[in-house]
């Protein structure tokens, strides 16, 4: 039973990754309905930035403090990371605006390309690790026999996580460009019609996905401690499954759809076998579509006439 | 004429002339491809390889070449991936140089070994473990380090008559490498009696091992061993450790790389490691490693003194059997024996080394190891 909690723990860490990454995907469909693949190579790049930035403040400055470490390196990332979100859709996507679906598809899978090898030249294509920031955590359970463990860096992934998608949510709700947000993706040209500057929203959604994708990079590499230039590509699929399960275009779907995948990765490898457990996250991905072709919270796609 | 076709026309005769310019300079040399990972996540032991066949071409140059001719190592990458290492063996067969010192990993020779048996170019792989590579009945294929069946069983052993664990797990990355050395471990320990109670694959790439080291804890595991390389076994025992997961970890020579200790950092130590002897603690090289280490190299690596020797047996051999053409000095290869870093080296039917010795070292957190037996 202990381990069943143990396992649960496990998931909702992986699951919470997952879904910050999955919020770029499905706020870019449901803007422009057009699927960014170059996103995971933009939590990639975070990650990069991340494990350079915690190296520089702590070896070369000379920072102890964990929460400036935190604070500071967070801020970096968020900042370069949505400087890339922003360049990316300024060169790769907005020149081909209004041409047919595939082609901006194509322009990304192009993008995601550029930025592995980018990175692969600058950076070197080898592992960059690091030992980790926040150790140590907390035991529960009998004295002798299976103990429950909670580390410190996982509740500080859940806490920010939460707090970060907190914070998106009543942006979205709430706020004057979140409702410009949500405006365009109900109908783009009316919306431009009605004198929002759509570009400037598509732009701010591009920024704030790779923003969460940055969040998303920077607790990986305090996390796992091992970054390479290809960690974006797969990541990016399971994300981007995640988005698809929850329902795309919907921000609560892709929180969702990461934590189901998350918990049903972990639940795989501990009660099947852990080579069953990208069979049976796809498996319930091909499942929920079969019944729900628009993912779990997604709202069925009226053809707009 | 428009400004496309003008430019077009230009840069084909930029091209003309470039590639006349390399015909005009190109010196008869020797030339060996040197193949292996130059990039990607197991780069350190292309590192090795390279290390190792540069020095000795260096070194074989210095005392005049081979019958009055310099060689040359090429350096390629192939990054470890099956698809990458055929198209390298195509270019290698294009470029028509006529012998090989690779590949690294087992996954990328075996299917590059075909092209070089079919078009006659001698490939000596100073890294591939998996014993399926010299199954094949190939002429042209050697290597000069041991194989997966050698290596699994000596981990074998050590595990069943030293360790003696009660529930024992055995993992692998269900790569040719990986997998192929954890089914000899199996064996091996289930034929002494020792039962094996999880036999899991992970994926290559992984990077989230929590649920599988729950998995092991609930199930009182005591003793791991994984068959595979170093990034994935790092995190391995880096996220275990951190649950409290306390058992014995024991890996191949795929692990046996100072970046596992920059992976895992303090959980790498005490891991156990099966490797080829330290050729670099043999008196006998003295002279070479002083060398290596004159260039500020590290020649302990596990892949140094076999790639060395590789080159060196080339050389030898078209030394000895005075000819250029790689089918005949593979018969050359078969019947005679050779003097080496790694030791005095003879080869069977097959392109198997007659004898190779894997050795367990016990690995430490400040990436050194300490042989055990």
């Amino acid at each position: 039973m202990l381990e069943f909690f143990q396992q649960i723990i496990n998931g909702l860490t992986l699951g919470s990754i997952y879904a910050l990454i999955a919020i770029g995907y499905t706020m870019v469909y449901g803007i422009i309905g057009m699927i960014n693949f170059a996103h995971g190579e933009i939590y990639m790049i975070s990650a990069y930035i991340g494990l350079l930035t915690i190296t520089a403040l702590t070896v070369q400055f000379g920072v102890e403090a964990v929460p400036l470490i935190l604070l500071l390196t967070l801020t970096i990332s968020i900042l370069v990371t949505s400087a890339y979100g922003w360049a990316i859709e300024r060169v790769a996507y907005r020149p081909l605006r209004g041409s047919p679906r595939l082609i901006p598809l194509i322009s990304a899978i192009g993008m995601s390309i550029f930025l592995q090898n980018y990175v692969q030249i600058g950076q070197g294509a080898r592992d960059l690790s690091m030992q980790p920031l926040i150790s140590g955590g907390w035991r529960f359970g009998p004295a002798e026999g299976f103990q429950v463990y909670l580390s410190y860096m996982q509740v500080l992934i859940a806490v920010v996580t939460v707090v970060f998608m907190t914070a998106l949510t009543l942006f979205i709700a709430r706020s004057r460009l979140g409702r410009a947000c949500r405006a365009c993706s109900q109908d783009l040209t009316m919306t431009n019609l009605l004198g929002i500057d759509t570009n400037r929203v598509i732009s701010l959604t591009f920024l704030l996905g790779a923003a969460l994708a940055a969040v998303a990079g920077v607790l990986v590499s305090l996390y796992i401690g091992k970054i390479n230039p290809f960690i974006g590509f797969e990541a990016g699929i399971k994300a981007f499954t995640a988005a698809v399960l929850g329902g795309i275009g919907s921000i609560p779907g892709a929180m969702l759809g990461g934590i189901i995948l998350g918990l049903s990765e972990s639940f795989a490898s501990a009660y099947l076998r852990t080579e069953y457990k990208d069979v049976v996250a796809f498996s319930l991905l091909v499942l929920v579509l079969l019944f729900r072709p628009t993912g779990l919270l997604g709202k069925p796609e009226i053809e707009k006439v | 004429m428009n400004t496309i076709s003008r430019n077009i026309l230009g840069v084909a005769v930029s091209a003309i002339m470039l590639s006349l310019g390399g015909l005009a300079y190109a010196k008869d040399t020797i030339k060996i491809a040197v193949v292996g990972p130059i990039t990607g996540p197991v780069a350190q032991y292309g590192d090795m390889q390279m290390m190792g066949a540069q020095m000795a071409v260096e070194q074989l140059n210095a005392k005049g070449g081979v019958n009055g001719k310099q060689l040359e190592a090429v350096l390629i990458d192939d990054v470890c991936e099956p698809k990458q290492a055929v198209a390298v063996a195509n270019q290698i067969v294009n470029d028509k140089i006529k012998y090989v010192v690779g590949h690294l990993c087992s996954g990328s020779t075996q299917p590059a070994s075909k092209l070089y048996e079919e078009e006659g170019i001698l490939m000596i792989t100073p890294a591939a473990t998996n014993p399926d590579i010299t199954r094949q009945g190939y002429q042209m294929v050697f290597r000069t380090i041991g194989t997966d069946d050698q290596q699994g069983p000596t981990a074998g052993r050590y595990i069943a008559d030293r360790i003696k664990p009660k529930h024992m797990a055995v993992l692998h990355d269900k790569q040719q490498y990986g997998q192929g050395i954890a089914e000899e471990v199996k064996k091996t320990v289930e034929a002494k009696g020792v039962k094996v109670d999880l036999f899991e694959g992970v994926s290559k790439g992984q990077a989230d091992f929590s649920a599988l080291c729950t998995k092991m804890k609930s199930a009182n595991i005591d003793f791991v061993y994984y068959g595979g390389y170093h990034p994935e076994l790092g995190l391995i025992l880096r996220q275990c450790r951190e649950q409290g997961f306390d058992a014995g970890f024991m890996g191949p020579e795929g692990v046996g790389n100072k970046d596992i200790s920059a992976i895992a950092g303090p959980a790498s130590e005490g891991l156990l490691v099966t490797l080829p002897a330290d050729f670099s603690a043999d008196p006998a090289n003295a002279d070479l490693v002083k060398a290596f280490k004159d260039n500020d190299q590290d020649p302990s690596g596990p892949f140094v003194m076999p790639s060395y020797s590789a080159v060196q047996i080339i050389a030898d051999a078209i030394a000895g059997a005075k000819t250029e053409d790689p089918i005949k000095l593979a018969s050359y290869i078969h019947k005679h024996s050779f003097d080496t870093p790694i030791g005095k080296v003879a080869f069977k039917e097959n392109g198997d080394l007659k004898e190779f010795q894997f050795v367990v070292f016990e690995w430490h957190a400040d990436a050194t190891k300490t042989p055990i037996e």
